[in-house]
């Protein structure tokens, strides 16, 4: 569950470089701690990806908080909005979350809740897997997701945050 | 069991909530389900708080269950059947907690604009909309000094109109709703304002009005909020009703704050309620008073699924009587002062087992009896000033 108490080389979305992991070995647990707190997430990829029906070319942190929190029900041209998620404990939500909404996960969690408990909104759609977030974006027209490298799909693409 | 039945039967007409074959486009694709349920077990040292709390009380349960479905883009139909067991004060029996229909009037990417038509829940604070969903709430209980379980329904939703603007811009967000129609109100309304069950009924005036001011910064760091809603009571008495018809005025509000980081969460909310009492004729004489409640709470995320709670408040019928000791002296003592406030400590741990499952433990030390039900202790004479409270909770949703 906790991300930074869990040894790195199961964390194989991070990919740290072998030789960081080497000069970890004998140092405290506390230390590997610390140098996964202060590693660059960036330099690992958590890519925001969109159905072929999407025609904007990028969108602002801004626009991609509101779009998962549920907040715009339509794209720039009209087509409705149909979020996919993976599971709130899913290591890559959590990074996506945080590294490219700028969100911790707890907050989307409460957004959400609130929407789906007071009846002014819906939540986003759960998927299990990557693999499933792949398929779902690319089969669902104004679909809207995120992955840990751009997929091979032609259905769908990467839109850049920024 | 007739209304576990009664939420089967709901369940079963609205069906699975995913089971859709790709590529048929019906409206039935949008269509969302979920609920929850909740159990606590509550012992107190003295006084009677969610039902026979001295001898360990069961008599907290919610079930909730609710259904969302939008019919295009712009229109949500929404609604939410609660049945909600709090010792003395509510049985169980389900109802519709809210049932509305939310239509976005104009939408951009940096401003929405909106209506929301039906029974729809009153945005006070920081929990007011979601307050009997335990995943949604720092503990077991609310910070009763603000959000009172005594007297819940009156500020819990509207029949009415709320229409809603929000703004998001580089800045931050800023929300806004206006809203007006009849609050849900019941029993306990007359037990806590009228401190008794008199023969007569509670109509509301025309006069209820709510808003709501949000303020966020980017990434929701900070948060700022005003909320208030403001309504009037007419008591028309009954046959057998020592009273007359009069009037009780209602203005209650609350200025919020929070702060998310990582690990924790920082929240704190300050009520004002100026209430006024005339025209119920010479056994309750007019009356005015002032409610103040403030509350400090603090969670910590040991670990992204375990948390902990802790909670200062303090609560006071009248902000000007503090101690209560002058209206304590004014009933000629029947009213023992430390009924006048309450000042409570709070510590909890929650634990999310997994996606369904939360359990929840709860201690609470209390000075004074302020936030107790006059319905569940009748008995002025047999409150305890200095008590103590301790509550299991477990909870599930989908």
């Amino acid at each position: 569950m906790d991300s930074f108490s869990s040894s790195s080389k199961s964390n194989h979305w991070r990919r740290p470089p072998a030789i960081r992991q080497q000069s970890a070995k004998p140092l405290s647990t506390a230390f590997i701690g610390l140098v996964l707190v202060l590693w660059p997430w960036r330099l690992t990829a958590q890519e925001l990806i969109v159905n072929e029906s999407v025609h904007n070319a990028r969108i602002s942190q801004n626009e991609a908080r509101l779009f998962f929190t549920m907040r715009l029900p339509l794209w720039e041209n009209n087509l409705p909005v149909k979020v996919f998620v993976l599971p709130d404990d899913h290591p890559l939500h959590r990074q996506f979350a945080k590294n490219v909404l700028g969100l911790f996960p707890y907050q989307l969690r409460q957004v959400w809740d609130r929407q789906i408990f007071s009846g002014t909104g819906q939540a986003p759609i759960t998927v299990a897997t990557e693999q499933e977030m792949i398929k779902r974006v690319a089969s669902t027209p104004g679909g809207i997701g995120y992955v840990e490298s751009a997929p091979a799909y032609s259905q769908v693409r990467t839109l850049e945050v920024r | 069991m007739r209304h576990l039945l009664l939420i089967t039967a709901f369940l079963a007409m609205l069906g699975p909530t995913s089971a859709h074959a790709e590529g048929s486009e019906s409206i039935w694709d949008g269509l969302q389900v979920h609920g929850f349920a909740s159990q606590a077990a509550i012992w107190t040292s003295d006084n009677r708080f969610f039902g026979n709390s001295p001898e360990t009380s069961f008599a907290f349960t919610e079930i909730g269950l609710n259904a969302s479905l939008p019919i295009n883009p712009r229109i949500l139909l929404s609604g939410q059947l609660l049945a909600r067991r709090a010792g003395d004060m509510y049985d169980g029996t389900p109802e519709l907690d809210y049932g509305l229909a939310d239509i976005t009037l104009a939408s951009s990417n940096e401003q929405r604009w909106g209506v929301r038509v039906g029974r729809v829940k009153n945005p006070l604070g920081i929990y007011n909309e979601t307050r009997d969903v335990p995943f949604t709430r720092p503990g077991i209980f609310l910070p009763q000094v603000i959000y009172y379980d005594k007297i819940r329904n009156l500020a819990l939703s509207t029949d009415g109109l709320m229409f809603y603007g929000e703004s998001y811009i580089d800045q931050g967000a800023l929300s806004l709703t206006l809203g007006g129609g009849q609050p849900v109100i019941d029993d306990n309304v007359g037990w806590t304002f009228l401190r008794n069950n008199y023969d007569g009924e509670f109509q509301t005036d025309n006069k209820t009005g709510l808003v709501q001011l949000w303020y966020s910064t980017p990434g929701e760091r900070f948060k700022f909020g005003l909320s208030g809603i403001m309504l009037s009571l007419r008591f028309d008495p009954g046959q057998h009703s020592p009273l007359r018809s009069g009037t009780t005025d209602i203005f209650y509000w609350i200025a919020s704050i929070q702060y998310d980081t990582e690990d924790w969460t920082l929240s704190a909310e300050y009520l004002r309620e100026p209430l006024a009492w005339g025209d119920y004729g010479p056994f309750f004489p007019n009356f005015k008073t002032t409610v103040e409640g403030y509350y400090l709470q603090g969670t910590y995320r040991i670990r992204p699924n375990i948390e902990l709670l802790m909670r200062y408040e303090e609560g006071f019928a009248n902000r000007n009587d503090r101690d209560g000791v002058r209206f304590s002296t004014r009933t000629g003592g029947l009213f023992p002062p430390f009924a006048g406030f309450s000042k409570i400590w709070t510590a909890g741990l929650r634990w999310d087992i997994n996606r369904q499952w939360m359990v929840r433990a709860e201690y609470q030390r209390h000075h004074g009896t302020f936030v107790l039900s006059f319905r569940e202790n009748p008995d002025l004479g047999q409150l305890r000033e200095y008590w103590n409270l301790f509550a299991v909770q477990a909870a599930f949703r989908f």
